[in-house]
């Protein structure tokens, strides 16, 4: 391994990656104080407003918005190099004859990209500490989940920098096709919002963001957690196929496929695995408790219908609020979507039944048009002919901070000078000696 | 070194996209021998090194070591080193950490690996930052890093083209060595000079096929050309195969 991290770590193109990274990771997590702070001046004023000061959604998801966008930007640069640089000096088959194999290199390249990008996710978790230490409140578990996401997400782009650097021969080559792989999952995301990508929306199942929206909000979900590994396990799978040498082009094309095929089909399957575990503070991700368990003591099969748009946002206030906390209380409920199925049908039934959703529970169902969590809940207690248990929540308190004057001052140094410096000064150190004659 | 035994090639060919690149070519090399492949640009040396040490699938043809077939990369990795043509070693490495990555995968005994440092002269460059050497002291090491591992079969794509006749005299003995420890050499070589200093016997490629192969004294006897250089004796094939009716 002595050889494949000194190739990543003493790489100039690391450290300033890493420190641009950085950089993005601390404006995005300025940003979010600032708001933060602006809001919590106004809700330290009323109780109510100050249990909605939330620092997950407040300060810990914007901050990871900038990893993220550092991960699906830049990592694949960084990912690609450990192998490519390898094949482009021509040291790549001498390497695999003298260690005795191929996939073995290829583990090696993919465990020093690994340790070539981790410092990118220690950057959010040093300006938590500086927003604990600035006055501000963060849960540690919430945060370690929100964080894992990000970890996931950083493994998958490796995987797939990994992937690319083996199918292909240069450098540029493999960051190119990593960059694409990488970006193609943005794009699924934008189709939501852009019309010119509507046609992306049937992939949206494909979409890394949606696997790591559980993570965001405190929830371990064991389904995307195995989708992610899959998609990981799968990107190495066919890394190793590239780099066979003694297998035909058409064998390895084929075997590539044969991979991709399998792969896709698992991940399809992995979409309905919806086990998950709330983390987050005060469990404030569920249903209230005794409505989680009513929901677990029905005996009767759920299912829920809406007739939504992809689009629209009432849909995703639904699935983001009602559904992914009945999903905590009732991994296996039936969602179904009807006008995604059949666009045709979808565009003759806007009109009147048009915005419907219709509970089931057993063999009766209840209707509305109403998106509140607690009016679809009311209606599921009500096909099974049972009252709405205590809507009760455990209390959360909220957390709001001010961070202001010296604190704000000094946040603003170490997010944006110290963290991508010290990145940079660390680079040096490591880089300096190829340099020197 | 795992085997000592002849390597077979037997009608070793492979074509890409149509073209045919290396056709019938077959030769065989004992422990301790030291083949050159020379021919012009274009003639398929570098392909058949390719194909000897495992890095490219032939279309036709057998290897074989001490009569053992070899069919999966693991097989090759066991019988050979090589040092593909235009290297460029990792300039985020020192020589020395270079020399200890090779050596730390089966190296060959510790005189031998002593003898080739002195003469490969690679000690004095161990603290430099591989980025930082000249052509000539990055092929040094890269040809210690070669020699350095203990494989029956060393395989060399244009080992010495980097080096002045001076440098040379320091390097042919190190490669010399090794075949005397019982490897067998196989290098593609441009400077027929330097070819004929070394091989034991050589194979000339043309248009990817073997035009001749043997010792020098056999291919002088083929051409009836007594005492012809090798430089002579690779015109005189050539010519003859392009007046060939």
């Amino acid at each position: 391994m002595r050889r494949e991290l000194a190739l990543t770590l003493r790489a100039p193109v690391t450290w300033a990656v890493a420190a641009l990274s950085a950089f993005l990771i601390g404006h995005g997590f300025v940003l979010a104080v600032d708001l933060y702070s602006a809001s919590s001046r106004s809700a330290l004023l009323s109780q109510l407003q100050m249990r909605e000061m939330d620092p997950l959604a407040g300060i810990v998801h914007p901050t990871l918005g900038g990893l993220d966008l550092a991960i699906s930007v830049l990592v694949p640069l960084i990912a690609v190099r450990a192998l490519a640089v390898e094949k482009e000096r021509r040291t790549f088959g001498a390497l695999c004859l003298q260690t005795g194999s191929a996939q073995r290199i290829v583990v090696k390249k993919f465990l020093a990209s690994l340790a070539a990008t981790a410092p990118m996710l220690a950057c959010p978790a040093l300006l938590g500490v500086a927003f604990i230490a600035s006055g501000g409140k963060l849960d540690v578990i919430e945060s370690g989940v929100a964080l894992l996401g990000e970890g996931l997400h950083l493994l998958l782009i490796v995987a797939i920098g990994t992937l690319a650097a083996a199918w292909t021969r240069t450098l540029a080559q493999a960051a190119t096709l990593a960059l694409v792989l990488s970006l193609s999952a943005w794009a699924i995301d934008a189709s939501d919002g852009f019309a010119a990508l509507a046609w992306l929306g049937g992939a949206s199942s494909w979409s890394v963001e949606r696997q790591l929206a559980p993570f965001q909000r405190g929830v371990l979900s064991l389904g995307s957690l195995a989708w992610l590994l899959i998609a990981v396990t799968g990107s190495l799978g066919l890394a190793f196929v590239g780099v066979q040498f003694r297998v035909s082009r058409r064998r390895r094309g084929l075997l590539g496929a044969t991979i991709c095929i399998a792969v896709a089909l698992i991940l399809s399957h992995a979409t309905g695995w919806r086990r998950a575990h709330d983390w987050s503070e005060a469990r404030r991700q569920s249903l209230p408790p005794a409505a989680v368990a009513g929901l677990r003591a029905l005996h009767q099969p759920i299912a829920i219908e809406l007739y939504l748009d992809r689009d629209d946002s009432r849909r995703k206030q639904v699935e983001s609020d009602v559904l992914a906390k009945l999903l905590l209380a009732r991994p296996e409920i039936a969602i179904r979507t009807p006008l995604d199925e059949d666009r045709t049908r979808a565009e003759a039934q806007r009109d009147d039944a048009y915005g419907r959703i219709i509970v089931r529970v057993g063999s009766r169902s209840r209707e509305t048009r109403s998106t509140s969590r607690r009016e679809i809940v009311t209606l599921l207690f009500e096909a099974a002919s049972l009252e709405l248990p205590n809507w009760g929540q455990p209390l959360y308190p909220g957390y709001p901070a001010v961070i202001a004057g010296r604190n704000r001052a000094l946040l603003l140094i170490f997010a944006y000078a110290a963290l991508p410096l010290s990145l940079l000064a660390l680079g040096f150190l490591l880089t300096r000696r190829r340099i020197m004659r | 070194m795992t085997e000592l035994g002849a390597l077979q090639v037997r009608s070793l060919g492979v074509t890409a996209r149509s073209r045919r690149l290396l056709a019938g070519v077959s030769f065989d090399a004992l422990p301790g021998e030291i083949m050159c492949v020379v021919g012009p640009n274009g003639a398929g040396k570098s392909t058949l090194l390719e194909l000897l040490v495992g890095l490219r699938l032939p279309s036709e043809g057998s290897i074989a070591l001490a009569g053992k077939p070899l069919s999966r990369f693991a097989d090759f990795a066991r019988a050979f080193a090589v040092l593909p043509a235009f290297v460029e070693l990792a300039p985020e490495m020192t020589v020395g950490a270079l020399v200890e990555h090779s050596l730390a995968h089966a190296p060959r005994p510790e005189g031998l690996v002593t003898r080739l440092r002195l003469a490969l002269g690679v000690e004095s460059l161990s603290q430099q930052p591989a980025g930082t050497l000249s052509r000539g002291e990055a092929q040094r090491v890269q040809l210690f890093c070669t020699l350095a591992q203990s494989k029956p079969i060393v395989v060399l794509d244009e080992p010495f083209a980097a080096f002045d006749p001076l440098q040379l005299r320091e390097v042919l003995p190190a490669v010399e060595a090794i075949a005397g420890a019982g490897a067998i050499i196989i290098a593609a070589i441009h400077q027929l000079a330097d070819a004929e200093k070394i091989a034991d016997r050589i194979l000339i490629l043309d248009n990817g096929r073997a035009l001749a192969w043997g010792s020098l004294e056999a291919l002088r006897q083929r051409s009836a050309l007594p005492k012809a250089s090798l430089e002579q004796l690779f015109v005189a094939l050539l010519s003859e195969r392009t007046h060939a009716p």
